[in-house]
């Protein structure tokens, strides 16, 4: 219960932000992607089966933000939370391989997002002069950030 | 339960997964630039929370500005705003009309009729696949918006149109600049007719002018205006500057026109309310 709890938060969390940044200016959508970092936590913390279901949820919300094609970024994210859970029941996904480990992995999930726009609407997928390309990067970084702060808190907290 | 078992039956969850996603994307590519059912009802699950969101963090920036920051001072600051994008809205649309010498008459109630008909509304969301596709606006089938209504920026010039009401509080607006839309434009100065397409990457090509068109009658600095033969788009609205003409083997040049709206500062936007219909029925 206290799990779902938390998932509920880290959602809600996410969803306020995508809507105060697309506020802002939609252009914040494309530098980083919050959704995934709330699916890379839990999938790691809970496995692949809670990832790959939290990644269709927080995909399917995206894709309610983005205003393209419902299911594209669910199943992106559905295949990349499976990964994140599995792959980090495999090997020790700790600091600092799980820094490579998290811009490995939204890269793989933007480019699964990309192919499969790219195969559903035929058309050049616009990356905003490159720009998108820096999301990966943007969202590891916040990951590494935020997942410090949070190690921080329970380590206080206990 | 065995370590294979549990792997297997993790496997089917995915593949379960994954299959739903499929039949998702799949219930929505027939029905082509039509919002589905599927999409409108998330839409309306989730817009009362996103503007519930929204309006308490404006609500919260509103008393911060009101009432500890320059409180008269905003109130008049935000009615000039108003009252300066209404008259960019009117002077646009009219100026047209006056170059065909209309009476002062006419003119006026031009005017009256015009500030009547605009709606004030915000980008909301973009398309990311091709964000000179379409945008999201936070007007919906609530404010009377429908179909094929004109949208322009807050200078007045063109952006768009209205393709579909997605839900009680929002709807698309499909850009100029998406390749697959058409508008019927002329030259300002000779009126050489074309139509105009997005390209799809923030600019537009004006098509079907004949390659015998001579020099003078078009030029590149020219302005691009709506001509109303498409009857979606009233005559005499700004639409961009040619940028480029190019001449080839083909029966028609090559026109590029820059869309005079800026992407960047699409914040805020009008929609022009009466419905094409009426507005084409003389």
């Amino acid at each position: 219960m206290r799990d779902f709890i938390r998932v509920a938060i880290g959602i809600l969390a996410a969803f306020l932000f995508y809507t105060i940044f697309s506020r802002i200016s939609p252009f914040f959508l494309l530098f980083f992607n919050i959704f995934s970092l709330v699916v890379f936590y839990f999938a790691v913390e809970k496995g692949e089966i809670f990832g790959s279901c939290l990644g269709a949820a927080c995909g399917l919300l995206q894709d309610y933000f983005s205003f393209g094609i419902y299911g594209v970024a669910g199943l992106a994210k559905t295949i990349s939370g499976y990964l994140a859970g599995y792959i980090s029941k495999k090997i020790d996904v700790q600091p600092p391989i799980r820094n490579f480990f998290l811009l490995m992995l939204f890269s793989f999930e933007l480019v699964l997002w990309a192919l499969l726009y790219s195969f559903i609407i035929p058309e050049t997928l616009n990356t905003g002069g490159g720009l998108i390309l820096f999301q990966p990067l943007i969202t590891a970084f916040l990951g590494i950030i935020s997942f410090f702060l949070l190690r921080k808190i329970k380590k206080n907290k206990y | 339960m065995p370590l294979f078992l549990k792997e297997r039956k993790n496997l089917t969850i995915l593949i379960a997964l994954i299959f739903f996603h499929f039949f998702l994307i799949s219930m929505q590519v027939p029905l082509g630039e039509n919002a589905s059912v599927f999409e409108k009802t998330v839409f309306s699950v989730f817009s009362p929370i996103r503007h519930g969101v929204l309006s308490f963090f404006k609500g919260i920036g509103n008393i911060w500005k009101n009432y500890f920051h320059l409180r008269n001072v905003q109130n008049q600051n935000e009615e000039m705003k108003e009252e300066i994008f209404y008259l960019r809205q009117e002077n646009n649309l009219l100026r047209n009309a006056l170059e065909r010498f209309r009476s002062e008459r006419e003119i006026e109630e031009n005017l009256l009729a015009m500030h009547e008909n605009i709606l004030p509304a915000q980008v909301i969301g973009l398309d990311p696949s091709n964000y000179y596709k379409s945008v999201i606006i936070n007007r919906g089938t609530l404010d009377g918006i429908k179909r094929n209504m004109v949208v322009l920026d807050k200078n007045g010039n063109l952006v768009g149109r209205i393709i579909d009401s997605i839900s009680l509080k929002e709807a698309r607006v499909q850009l100029i600049t998406d390749n697959e839309s058409g508008i019927s434009v002329f030259t300002q100065m000779k009126r050489v007719q074309g139509i105009l397409k997005g390209d799809g990457k923030g600019q537009c090509l004006m098509q079907y002018v004949l390659a015998t068109t001579r020099p003078e009658e078009i030029s590149e600095g020219e302005d691009v205006i709506t001509s109303g033969y498409d009857r979606i788009y009233p005559l005499g609205i700004r639409v961009g500057r040619i940028l480029l003409i190019a001449s080839d083997a083909s029966l028609h040049k090559h026109i590029i026109v820059e869309p005079y709206f800026d992407f960047r500062f699409l914040d805020q936007i009008a929609v022009i309310m009466k419905d094409p219909k009426e507005l084409f029925k003389d």
